[in-house]
This record gives structure tokens, sequence and C-alpha cells, in this order.
């Protein structure tokens, strides 16, 4: 177990060998300890202990109010926990900024969209970039200085868009667009930045049903390339379909995580969050009648 | 009814130094709020501290005027950076707020007693442009037609003036095609979104405000130097919003709107200022109404212009330059 101390150097042995099952991954691509974060008097988010195994799908579900977007926002730098570490390929990442934390590596995505209405959609993708050193001021009015990164840059972000369906609309400004082509510009976007981590934050709430579909197949495709994801859902079809573990969460905290079969049949986790299928409820009627 | 009057006097307030400093002023606050979303409502600040930095620097220190108008434009950056670093990590409507405050505050400050020895207080500073009316090569006399017509000096000013309005324009338009400007405009609409894609939005909504402030001292240093001297009254709040005007006359987000709106916006001003007074003159009104407006042509027509740019904003919201199929985008 000495491997596993020295990737957590936070945890003591008797503590490593105490965690629930599960609990500790073979190459975890991410790890947090003792993460609080209060809001008044309510504990949003307070979790011991989670890892998420590099180039998996992991869910992160559980009911409204259980601290999955806080946690999304404490991870990725949006907001500050009262306490707690966590590091990124075992670099620490408390205390940076969000926009330092994106550099490393790890890119959210935002439950309520955030396309940039008045830019391209071409300009939404080139945006994102990371190589293009003509964003900085100095650099601005060089223009032989970037034009042949953006030339680069460009061919990038139109085959990203090829590939997302949205080709065709590259010169549109993106306020013109369906939230549902929305939400796949805001996953090409991200891709552009060139994650090793991607968070997304419901990617499929108001999707219709054909969009969701292709919607997954590309967060398939992009797991299929190395990239790790997170996401957090409510529409168990779409958890169960794509992920490879899942993480319920409850008012705050980690109820329970495992493979997607194993979560759904966990007691605790019907409870909480899952509810009881109509027929097991009929089925006690009849017990008492 | 003399239009020649009226025209010339509109004509020349619309090509005058005047416009030209409003243009300036107005290039400025368009990289601001139209390209950066930076709402600034002190741009007369910037302009003061441009104009009071040269004056000083000459009137009070004995110093050259080409020393003066640096370190009027160092003042700026300065004001930008204290403005913004405390401020650009709250909310927009923080950062308005504490701008139409912090220039006034300034003016108050300039104006105050204790400075006088410095600033002249409530008496300003005066014969500060000689070495810049030196480098004039026109010859003297009036340049123009009847009432549109400019003496040499003030022709002089307003070919400086109006190749910095050039200039400046180019300078913004160059940065925001630029890659920079690319990710201006993107905080302008979603700041967040920039935040996880890897920008320090702070880093650049700072440098846009030091750009356009600076843009915003060079309106005040020509002030400066076409009046050769400095007066607190000049930098009253209303200053900002005769720029905000200008800028939303002719159209935010574009590169001729400032430049066209400032013209305009002189242009109609003087025109209707001067037909109010010819009317009068003539007769046309009845006695009572040219008496209530002897002496207020002015007033009104600012309060016509006011009601004009309701209209505006009512017809044509995107102003004379703007793409009204943006402004449905607005987030």
């Amino acid at each position: 177990m000495s491997g596993a101390t020295t990737i957590r150097p936070e945890l003591t042995q008797a503590a490593l060998e105490a965690a629930p099952p599960g609990r500790l991954k073979d190459d975890p691509i991410l790890i947090t300890f003792g993460m609080l974060k209060t809001f008044g008097g309510i504990r949003a988010v307070d979790i011991d202990h989670l890892e998420i195994e590099r180039g998996t799908i992991t869910a992160i579900i559980g009911p409204n109010g259980a601290g999955k977007t806080t946690l999304f926002n404490l991870l990725t730098g949006f907001d500050r926990p009262d306490r707690g570490s966590w590091r990124l390929d075992g670099r620490l990442l408390g205390g940076l900024p969000p926009h330092r934390i994106a550099r490393l590596g790890m890119v959210r995505t935002f439950q309520l969209t955030k396309s940039l209405s008045r830019l391209t959609v071409l300009e939404n993708m080139a945006v994102a970039a990371q190589t293009q050193r003509g964003e900085r001021l100095e650099r601005a009015l060089l223009r032989w200085l970037w034009q042949p990164e953006e030339a680069r840059v460009r061919e990038r972000a139109q085959a990203l868009l090829e590939r997302f369906g949205l080709a065709h609309m590259a010169g549109d400004q993106a306020g013109t667009l369906s939230g549902g082509q929305r939400k796949l510009l805001e996953m090409a976007r991200a891709l552009m930045a060139d994650p090793t981590l991607v968070m997304l934050d419901e990617p499929t709430a108001g999707v219709n049903p054909a969009l969701t579909e292709s919607l997954l197949e590309h967060i398939r495709d992009l797991n299929a390339e190395g990239v790790t994801i997170v996401f957090v859902e409510h529409n168990m079809d779409v958890v169960m379909d794509i992920s490879d573990w899942v993480v319920v969460m409850a008012q705050g905290r980690i109820l329970t995580e495992g493979p997607p079969q194993e979560v759904v049949a966990n007691e605790e986790v019907i409870d909480a969050y899952l509810g009881r299928p109509r027929d097991t409820a009929d089925g006690e009627e009849e017990g008492d009648a | 009814m003399d239009f020649d009057i009226i025209f010339g006097n509109a004509a020349r307030a619309g090509l005058g130094p005047q416009a030209a400093i409003f243009a300036l002023a107005a290039i400025g606050l368009n990289l601001h709020f139209g390209y950066a979303g930076l709402l600034n409502f002190g741009q007369v600040g910037f302009m003061m501290l441009g104009a009071y930095g040269t004056a000083i620097v000459v009137a009070t220190w004995g110093g050259s005027l080409w020393l003066g108008i640096p370190f009027g434009l160092g003042l700026c950056v300065a004001f930008a950076l204290a403005l913004g670093i405390p401020t650009l990590r709250l909310r927009s409507d923080y950062f308005a707020i504490t701008t139409i405050a912090a220039a006034e505050i300034l003016r108050l400050l300039i104006r105050s007693s204790p400075a006088t020895d410095i600033t002249g207080g409530p008496f300003g500073l005066q014969a500060i442009a000689n070495s810049f009316f030196d480098l004039n090569f026109l010859p003297d006399g009036r340049f123009g037609w009847g009432t549109f017509s400019y003496s040499s000096n003030q022709l002089w000013v307003m070919i400086v003036a109006w190749i910095l309005v050039v200039l400046c324009s180019a300078l913004v338009l160059a940065l925001i095609r630029s890659p920079w400007g690319r990710v201006v405009r993107a905080i302008r609409e979603d700041e967040d979104a920039v935040l996880s894609l890897g920008k320090n939005t702070v880093a650049y909504k700072l440098q846009a405000l030091v750009i356009g402030g600076v843009i915003g001292g060079l309106a005040g240093v020509i002030d400066a130097l076409q009046q050769s001297g400095v007066g607190s009254e000049n930098f009253e709040p209303q200053v900002t919003f005769f720029a905000w005007a200008a800028l939303i006359l002719g159209g935010l987000a574009t590169t001729v709107g400032p430049v066209v709106g400032a013209v305009l916006f002189w242009f109609l001003r003087e025109g209707v200022e001067s037909f109010i007074r010819e009317l009068s003159e003539q007769g046309w009104l009845p006695n009572a109404l040219a008496d209530f407006l002897d002496g207020a042509e002015g007033a009104i027509s600012i309060v016509l212009m006011g009601i004009g740019l309701v209209a505006l904003m009512a017809l044509r919201p995107q102003g004379i330059f703007g793409r009204r199929r943006s402004l449905h985008l607005g987030t």
C-alpha cells in the first residue's frame, strides 16, 4: 500500500485501510480530501474522500440540493471551500483561480448553457484555444506573430464543429442557436481547450431525445480518446447508459458509489433519490389489505 | 431666417475641436462598454487627469508640454488601475457606481482650496499650450466661409485632434480584431464562460479599462490644448453622459459609431440652439415664448436632444451604425 500513500499524502495508512469499498481507485486523476463548504448553517458539500479514476465516465447523481453543482464549483475554482484539499494529477489545486485550474486541464461546462451570444460560433470555439499567444495584449497588434497560429486554431475549431454537426453555422452568431445546439457548442468549446478532465453539469438538461442520443455519442467518443469525464445528471437512463461509475450524493455527502447496476439496486439510494417503482408500492398495498 | 448662419454654426461645432474631443472620449467608452462590457460612468475622470496632468507639469512645475502630456496619460493609467483592481472582481454594477463616484471625487479634490497651489483650485491653470501652438505651420487668419470658419490655431488643434481620432479608431479596431479582442468581446458576453476556458478575465478587463481610459485622457489633453488651460468646471459628470450620448447615437461596438455620433451630437446641439435663437431674433415666436427662451437656447437644445435620444432608443436602439440583430442577442 506504499504507492497508495504516495499519491494520497493526506491520508494515514489506517484511514486508507478504513476506506469504503470502491473508494480507492487504481489510477485516480482527481483526489479530494476533507472538502467542506457551508452556506450559513447548511453543509452544502461535506466530502471526506472522493477519487475519480482516470479515463472513466463518472456520473454524479443525487436529489436537488445534494451539493453536486457546488462540488463542481469548488473543484473548478469557481467557489472556495471552507476547508479541503484536492489534487489533479497530483497537483494541489486549493486557492488557484478558475482560469488556472482550467489551464491545468480540468474544464467545465455549466448547468445553464453559457454561449457567447454575439460572437460567431467559430469565434466561440477559437476563444477556447490554449495555444493562441496573440491573446496577450503586447502581441495583439503584431499580426504576424499570431496569424499562423490563428490559421491552425480555426482549422481545429472547424474540424470540431464538423464533428459536432455545427459546421454549417460557423459564421452565425451563437445567440441564434437553439438550446440543444448551444449544449453541443459548449461541449465542443470545452474540447477545444484540450482538457484531460471534463466536468459536465447536466449536459442533457432541456435537450430533446434525438439530440441527447447524439450528445451521449460525443461523450463516449471523447472518453474513447482518453479524456476523463465527470458529469452531473438526473436522467437515470443516461446514467445507466454511459457511466462506468456512479457517485450518489445526498445532503452534501457521498451516500455511496459503485458501478451503475450496483448503485441502482442500493436500498439507501432508492430511498434518497430514485424512489420505489410503482408496482412495488402496489404490492405493499395488497399486502396491507 | 438665415439658414447659412444656422448651418454654419452647426457645421462649425460638428467638425470643431469639441466634437473631436468627445469622439475620443466616446472611442474610449466604446472599448470599455461596447467591446469589454465595462460600464464606465467616470470617463470624465480620465479626461480630467489627462488635462490636469499636462497642465500641472507645464503651469505649476514649469516643465515641458512634451513631458506634461505623457505625465497626464500616466495618471490615467494609474487611475484605471486604482479603479479597476479593487472593483473589477466584483459584479459590473459595483464598478459602474465606483466610476461615477471616483470621477466626481477627483473633480472636487482638484478644485478644493488645499489643492490650489498645484491645480489652481477654482481658478484652474492657464497658458499651457504655447509650445503646442509654436508647432502650428498654418498661416495666420481665418479659414472657412461665414460662420463656418476657424482661426489658424483652432484649425491646428482640429487637425491634430482628428488625426488622433483616426489613429485611436484604428488602434481599437486592430485590437478588437486580434485574438486579444476576441477574448475581450467574449468576456462581455459571459465572464464565467471565459474563465472556464482558462483566460484571466480580470487582467483583460483591466487592460481594456487602461486603454480606453488613456484614450479618454487624450481627449482631456486636447481639451487643455485648445483652451490653453484647464478648469474644473469643464469636467462635470454631464461630460461623461454627453460622451455616452454620442456613443449610443452612433452605435455601440462599431468603429465609426463613436466618431459619427460625436460629430452629429455637436452638429445637432449647436444647430438646434442657433435655430431657436434665429427664431427669436426674427420675431417668429410669440413674445412670451421668446422671453422665456431668451438666454436658455443652449438648455432647450439639450432638452430637445434628450427627447431625440429617447425617440432614437425607441425606434433604432442599436444607434445609427449598430446591428439590430445583435441587440436581440444581448444576454
